[in-house]
């Protein structure tokens, strides 16, 4: 299976889950961004990492800067992934 | 100035709160067994660990907080908790409230099992590694958590940490920097990597009752064989005895000593521990003969204990009551003083002395020891001693304050 987007999405929302526990009521979408979740810088940093270690991928935090939601931060990651 | 101590908080292997603490020293339970707590294996071939571990504290912080804290942390937050909550500080300034955290590598086993879990990946570490396995990650949860804005930090002082900062927090109220201070003596979360080390220095318990965990820890007998770990963590709020409003003191600070002995290591000093504790009577106004209760430090080693009762000799404590806390907890590191001076307020409110296990056959039966059995006694003026390695010396002395103040069964009076 071929990893699209919406995948690397589901990965950081489940990461994001798992890092701040007080979600769990509540629907994460693609749309929303880590910010207004109330996901802090450090939480943010976090959630990538892991998201990066599940996809076998490293790349500096500094180049993840600038998406401004979920959905643009896994079309991003998967930009990164295919090099 | 002398400081009442209004709030108290305590974690050890009895279980979390002063009243499990305390229904436990009275109790006769043996608490010591192998150590299981996950990084505290033994090498292959080796007799695992003896000692004691608490169980898991009570939620404290919002779980976003306390998946990223430490299991120490999340212990002394527990503890502060139990203190704050009954000191009733709600009428004081925050920015007139310290904390003085005592210990240092706090969470060298949690730090050991991350560096094995993350040694082939260490692109992965997680960013909150970068704080939480400081020491002053507990002032940042406590202060975070809680109202406290006056100052916060952390001093170490080995084994004589918890007495060290209640020495500071005392030192902070009588400078007038702060009213209220809290002095927290930490859990000291040990690894294997440290066990093994204290056992190769010839510090803790040997294999010589590796079957009979609930003989090895035997402070001042005879047979005694070094010492044994013991999970603790307490909290001491201290306030200015003339500030308006605050909850019913269990006894007051009244005197102190902290002094550097000339040594680097563990060798114990009578020479430092009788100076802290002549500094400490004088502070008080007070000679060792209005000393009616020791709390040794006595931890079971043999040369520490040896050299302890050189300095009890030396300052004609014959006449006091004397037992030993860790004879029941185990040795809590750098919580023990704060622990201990805990246990000492608490036999102070109820009237009476806890036992001191093992001590059969003491090794100077010419002192007043509290052994088997628990005995009625109103302590007036306790001398409570720390020693550390490195030479650190320290003395502590306790008076009662006026009406006792029982710990009622849910631990509030």
């Amino acid at each position: 299976m071929t990893l699209d987007s919406s995948h690397i999405a589901e990965i950081i929302i489940a990461e994001i889950r798992e890092t701040v526990p007080e979600l769990a009521g509540q629907p994460i979408a693609a749309s929303d961004s880590m910010p207004e979740l109330g996901v802090d810088s450090i939480e943010r940093s976090e959630v990538i990492l892991a998201t990066m270690e599940k996809l076998g991928l490293k790349v500096p935090m500094v180049e993840l800067h600038g998406p401004r939601n979920i959905g643009e931060l896994a079309d991003l990651l998967l930009a990164k992934r295919a090099g | 100035m002398t400081a009442a101590v209004i709030g108290m908080g305590a974690a050890c292997g009895f279980g979390h709160g002063k009243a499990a603490l305390r229904d436990g020293l009275f109790s006769d339970r043996n608490l010591f067994s192998t150590l299981k707590r996950e990084g505290r294996e033994a090498a292959i071939g080796e007799a695992p660990f003896l000692g004691i571990e608490m169980p898991e504290p009570d939620h404290v912080l919002p779980p976003r907080v306390a998946r990223t804290a430490s299991f120490g942390s999340r212990v002394g937050l527990s503890v502060l908790a139990e203190a704050w909550t009954e000191a009733a500080l709600e009428n004081v300034d925050p920015e007139r409230i310290g904390l003085v955290v005592g210990g240092s590598n706090l969470c060298s086993r949690e730090q050991a099992l991350a560096a094995r879990e993350y040694a082939d990946r260490l692109s992965y570490v997680p960013p909150r590694h970068g704080h939480m396995f400081l020491d002053t990650d507990l002032c940042g949860l406590c202060t975070s958590a809680f109202p406290i804005r006056g100052f916060s930090q952390t001093v170490g002082a080995a084994s004589a940490s918890g007495s060290v900062a209640i020495i500071e927090a005392l030192n902070s109220i009588r400078s007038g920097r702060v009213d209220v201070c809290i002095a927290l003596g930490a859990l000291q979360d040990l690894s294997g990597y440290d066990l093994h080390a204290m056992r190769a220095l010839g510090a803790m318990g040997s294999t010589r009752f590796a079957d009979k965990p609930e003989q090895a820890c035997r402070p001042m007998d005879i047979r005694h064989d070094g010492f044994l770990y013991g999970e603790a963590c307490a909290a001491l709020v201290l306030c200015r005895t003339d500030l308006p409003s605050v909850a019913r003191p269990y006894g007051q600070i009244i005197g102190a000593g902290h002094v550097a002995d000339g040594t680097r290591g563990p060798e114990p000093s009578t020479a430092g521990q009788v100076r802290a504790a002549r500094l400490a009577l004088e502070d008080a106004g007070l000679s060792a003969s209005d000393i009616d209760y020791v709390n040794g430090h006595a931890t079971s080693t043999p040369t520490g204990d040896l050299a302890e009762l050189e300095s009890y000799r030396t300052l004609g404590l014959h006449h006091a009551r004397i037992n030993a806390t860790k004879s029941i907890i185990g040795h809590g590191l750098s919580a023990a003083g704060a622990i201990e001076v805990v246990a000492t307020l608490l036999q102070m409110n109820e009237g009476r002395l806890h036992p001191t296990r093992n001590l059969k056959e003491p090794l100077d039966p010419d002192f007043d020891w509290v052994t088997s059995k628990p005995v009625d006694h109103r302590i007036q003026n306790a001398l409570k001693f720390s020693f550390g390695f490195g030479g650190i010396d320290t003395a502590l002395v306790i008076a009662a304050s006026g009406d006792p103040q029982p710990v009622g069964p849910g631990g509030r009076r």
